[in-house]
């Protein structure tokens, strides 16, 4: 902890807001509705074995002579495994353990499409295209103890994913300051809204329907928001891009108090098939932008982290051996993140299967040891508090046995 | 026999009977339920569906011709007069540039973007962080997703626009592109930012509505996908360049500065050579075998194995590019090739037979069931339902077998079909951001300019064109555009298109809603603009709104708005 602390000192960043005992404040009574989920889906496939790197196998470097990070460049993390440089940003957090990897996780199916993957990861039935609806919107229609607000699920980007389609209430935002209509002057703009929410409400079908109630109850609400007034708090520094401007806007939500229950944004670039690079090069960059949003959003949510898991996911891993272009082709598990208050973190979870080619999911890929729903049931029942996990995770039996151990108990 | 017209009718089912001419006496094909379409009706079902929306007067204009005239013609654009946007064309500068210009002009660019950079030295910190843009204000319809490198991209997205706007021949528009999202490459990958007109302009469009067999061998060859999916630089491996060392010292684009400009440092150049070095491709790459198998033909469970994936990889082995950063053509690399024996689909292709196998793999995949199978549910997905009903896809699919892949022949069988007509698939279909807005467009007769403002519409509802990042292109279904930001945005971009302040397009509402009392406003709004499909809830509103707007401009702007902006607008 004290190499921790000075750490946190030479970022700049204030200690205390980082403390454990900051986090460690529990509701007296249950799990309330203060409880916060965010997802972050790195589409695309991240290589897992670069993100969390296993530095104490030599089959690693091996494998892949122009694309593994090197021993003197990786951020060790528990002598075996280590952060990826440029994820620097996060090792304060592992530090104060409130960050924590799981390894060698994924899905059942062995697709290596990106879009089934990702369907299925989405929709939590894997194997089964026919599933109308994501499992975090079924959480949502299922758990009814927490209060439905229009904000209680939102998607920040121009289109609501897979993973919160369904029929649950769920909002996508791509600009949290132009939600909404504009007008020149308040009352125009109020009479507009009016306007087409009959319109709406009297005329529109199906999924305009809902839609369209759904945006215009947001409406109401964040009027008493500012948006374009908000500036994060203890000096985070959001980097440029979508996944900043998604993070500081979720920021704002938690803050503001509205019922945000369950977050989600998309982090794209990183099939990286072609010079994915080691230390610096692609992935790095998109390692070093994660990263940095990450440590900004934490920073800037401040104690209210206490409350807060934010979830890293992506739909398979990449190739243990480098390809011919220097990069990774489609594999299997990968490497998933979780931090915040509630999190068991500085520890790599999972069972690792090692790089050994015996060990290997079809004698390439690196083998799946933890189902992904195994870890997204322990999120939903011991940090939101779900109760039914059979109907978010149909034909699938949640034993908490088996879960990752990502939550304190 | 010009107009010869084939359909199944439902007495006669699997029977394929000649009708010819008489087109205005043609009876409407057919529903497997419900009552038949009014020839009204119909004509707007085919030209929501075939065309971006009507425009002011084409319904009567269709309905009169005859609706499956109309639809023959439009399935050979090569006889329809398009004199009106060829001169509309001709304002584009980007269609005057080839690869290899574009290739130069781009470099230019970065180099000029770098030299200012230099010159203004390190940006502040506070300028660039997400807080200083937050704080902005909003810049009138920027776009983030466009950043400035991307203009020629963004210029080329407006031309798309325009085109699907402005063109006679809506059905090729529209097939162009359905064609563009099912090969779709990223503009802002690499070369493509470069090679990507070319490649809607030389692979996409001369095939659009021709063979599938010849456009996928097309996109095979194109050097946008083979840069786009990787496959220039996959290799077999141990293989090695003739010319001994000769290093391809790829630049990133936008990255790598030292590798455009004059490098005199000999350390730099050391470190040049030593990187140039590591990129050397020593191996296959599975991105584009994958993506060729899954998404371009057989669909994902069309039977293929990752072993497959591997033997199409080593197949494509050598498909490459000459100098990609100068915009340069296909190439075969048959140094490159692997000669050995490979196993697809438990077909075996011997060895040693460079670009051929390729080719012959091609010819495979597009003549393979499940490709036919995949291909037309995509394109019943598109016309008719986004559940795409499966008498659809089999009239589809025999025609396909039939024409040997001839979309004349598959279209015609669809658009000829009871599903393409069935009262239960007409205005269920929700539009997509392109179709909203180029169909918003049409709908108030507005004269594109060349400015990239519509195409900037366009990717802020969520549709950026050109610049999917994922290989499966823009999704058809509803359930991926209807959300409630989304729809915030429509109607946004409706007031905005109905009061004339998007600029760049200019509206004149005169010719299309004279003056009157609200009633008489809003029955030429229900006729002109949504066809006849206004709902009396509308109705109310409209008249609700309008009581008490004295101006007629400011009751028309208004009206207009909240029509294209409301629900019966959003669906095709």
């Amino acid at each position: 902890m004290k190499s921790g602390g000075l750490a946190l000192f030479s970022l700049g960043l204030d200690p205390l807001f980082l403390a454990r005992a900051a986090f460690a404040v529990r509701p007296s009574a249950g799990p309330s509705d203060r409880r916060m989920l965010v997802c972050l889906f790195q589409r695309g496939a991240v290589d897992g074995l670069n993100m969390i790197v296993p530095h104490g196998d030599p089959i690693y470097y091996q494998e892949r002579p122009r694309i593994a990070v090197p021993e003197k460049d990786v951020l060790d993390l528990d002598g075996y495994f280590g952060l990826h440089p440029r994820l620097a940003a996060l090792k304060p957090l592992w530090e104060a353990k409130t960050l924590a990897a799981i390894h060698a996780i994924g899905s059942p199916d062995a697709t290596r499409s990106h879009f089934d993957a990702q369907d299925y990861m989405e929709s939590g039935t894997p194997g089964v295209k026919a599933t109308p609806d994501g499992w975090l919107n079924r959480y949502c229609q299922h758990d009814r103890e927490h209060q439905d607000t229009p904000f209680r699920a939102v998607a920040f980007g121009p289109q609501l994913p897979r993973i919160l389609a369904g029929t649950a209430p769920s909002l996508a935002i791509d600009d949290l300051q132009a939600f909404g209509l504009r007008a020149p002057q308040p009352a125009a703009r109020d009479r507009l809204t009016r306007a087409f929410e009959e319109l709406y409400a009297g005329s529109a079908t199906g999924l305009l329907s809902t839609s369209s109630r759904e945006a215009f109850d947001a409406v109401q609400m964040l009027k008493r928001l500012d948006p374009g007034e908000y500036r994060p708090a203890n000096g985070a520094e959001y980097p440029r891009g979508r996944l900043g401007k998604a993070l500081l806007e979720i920021a704002q939500l938690i803050k503001a108090d509205i019922g945000l229950q369950v977050a989600f944004a998309d982090v794209t670039g990183w099939d990286t098939h072609v010079n994915q690079g080691a230390t610096e090069g692609q992935l790095a960059g998109r390692l070093s932008e994660l990263g940095d949003a990450l440590a900004a959003f934490t920073r800037d949510v401040g104690e209210r982290m206490r409350d807060v898991v934010v979830l890293t996911m992506s739909e398979f891993g990449r190739t243990i051996r480098e390809n011919g272009s220097s990069g990774t082709d489609h594999g299997h598990a990968t490497a998933m993140l979780v931090l915040g208050g509630p999190v068991n973190g500085g520890r790599v979870l999972g069972k690792w299967p090692g790089l050994d080619p015996a060990q290997r999911f079809e004698a390439r890929d690196v083998a799946v040891t933890t189902d992904f729903r195994d870890l997204f049931a322990e999120l939903l029942a011991r940090h939101l508090g779900a109760r039914d996990l059979s109907a978010v995770f149909p034909g699938f039996v949640a034993d908490s046995q088996r879960f990752p151990g990502a939550i304190r108990g | 026999m010009k107009n010869r017209i084939v359909w199944r009718g439902l007495v006669a089912v699997g029977v394929c009977l000649p009708f010819v001419g008489a087109e205005h006496a043609a009876p409407l094909p057919f529903a497997r339920q419900g009552p038949a379409l009014t020839p009204h009706d119909s004509a707007l079902h085919a030209l929501n569906r075939l065309a971006y929306g009507p425009r002011p007067g084409d319904v009567p204009r269709v309905a009169a011709e005859g609706v499956m005239h109309w639809i023959d013609r439009q399935l050979s654009p090569d006889g329809i007069d398009d004199d009106r946007l060829a001169e509309r064309e001709r304002r584009f500068d980007i269609l005057k540039y080839d690869r290899g210009d574009l290739a130069a002009l781009y470099t230019e660019a970065q180099r000029e973007r770098r030299e200012r950079k230099l010159a203004a030295g390190q940006t502040a910190d506070g300028s660039d962080s997400v807080v200083a843009q937050h704080a902005a204000p909003l810049p009138k319809q920027a776009d983030p997703m466009i950043p400035k490198s991307n203009r020629l991209a963004s210029q080329f997205a407006d031309l798309a626009v325009v085109r699907a706007t402005l063109s006679e021949r809506q059905l090729y528009e529209v097939m162009v592109d359905f064609w563009t999202n099912h090969f779709n490459v990223y503009a802002a990958k690499g070369a493509d930012r470069f090679l990507t007109p070319d490649y809607i302009e030389h692979t996409i469009r001369p095939r659009a509505m021709g063979k599938f067999e010849d456009l996928l061998i097309a996109t095979a060859k194109s050097p946008a996908m083979l840069f786009y999916l990787d496959n220039w630089e996959s290799v077999a491996p141990g293989s090695v360049p003739p010319t001994g060392l000769h290093v391809r010292a790829r630049p990133i684009f936008g990255r790598r500065p030292g590798l455009f400009g004059p490098v005199r440092d000999p350390a730099r150049q050391d470190s040049v050579r030593r990187r140039a070095l590591e990129r050397v491709p020593k191996g296959i790459n599975e991105n584009y075998a994958r993506e060729l198998l899954e998404l371009h033909t057989l669909g994902v469970d069309g039977g293929y194995t990752q072993q497959d994936v591997i033997d199409v990889a080593r197949i494509f082995t050598g498909w490459s590019i000459e100098r990609p950063q100068q915009g340069g053509d296909f190439e075969f690399h048959d140094w490159a090739h692997d000669r050995g024996e490979k196993l697809v689909l438990g077909v075996w292709f011997e060895g040693g037979h460079d670009m051929d196998e390729g080719i012959r793999l091609l010819k495979l995949l597009a003549n393979h069931p499940a490709t036919m199978h995949h291909l037309s549910r995509k394109l019943c997905q598109r016309f008719v339902n986004d559940e795409p009903p499966d008498g659809c896809v089999d009239d589809a699919v025999a025609a396909w077998k039939r024409s040997s892949g001839d979309m004349h022949e598959v279209l015609r069988a669809i658009f000829h079909g009871p599903d393409f007509w069935a009262a239960a698939n007409v205005r269920t279909k929700v539009k997509t951001p392109l179709e909203f807005v180029v169909s918003a467009t049409r709908a108030v007769a507005a004269e594109p300019d060349t400015s990239h403002r519509l195409a900037q519409v366009v990717a802020r509802l969520g549709e950026p064109l050109f610049l999917h990042v994922a290989p499966d292109g823009y999704p058809e279904r509803e359930a991926a555009w209807v959300n409630s930001g989304a729809l915030l945005d429509r109607m946004n971009a409706a007031v905005a298109l109905a009061s004339g302040k998007l600029p760049g397009v200019t509206v004149v509402l005169d010719s299309i809603v004279s003056a009157g009392d609200a009633d008489q406003l809003i029955g030429m709004i229900n006729e002109k603009i949504l066809s006849g499909t206004m709902s009396e809830n509308t109705k109310q509103v409209l008249r609700r709104e309008l009581a008490g707007i004295s101006d007629l401009t400011q009751a028309r702007a208004l009206a207009v708005g909240l029509a294209i902006g409301g629900p019966e607008f959003q669906r095709q």
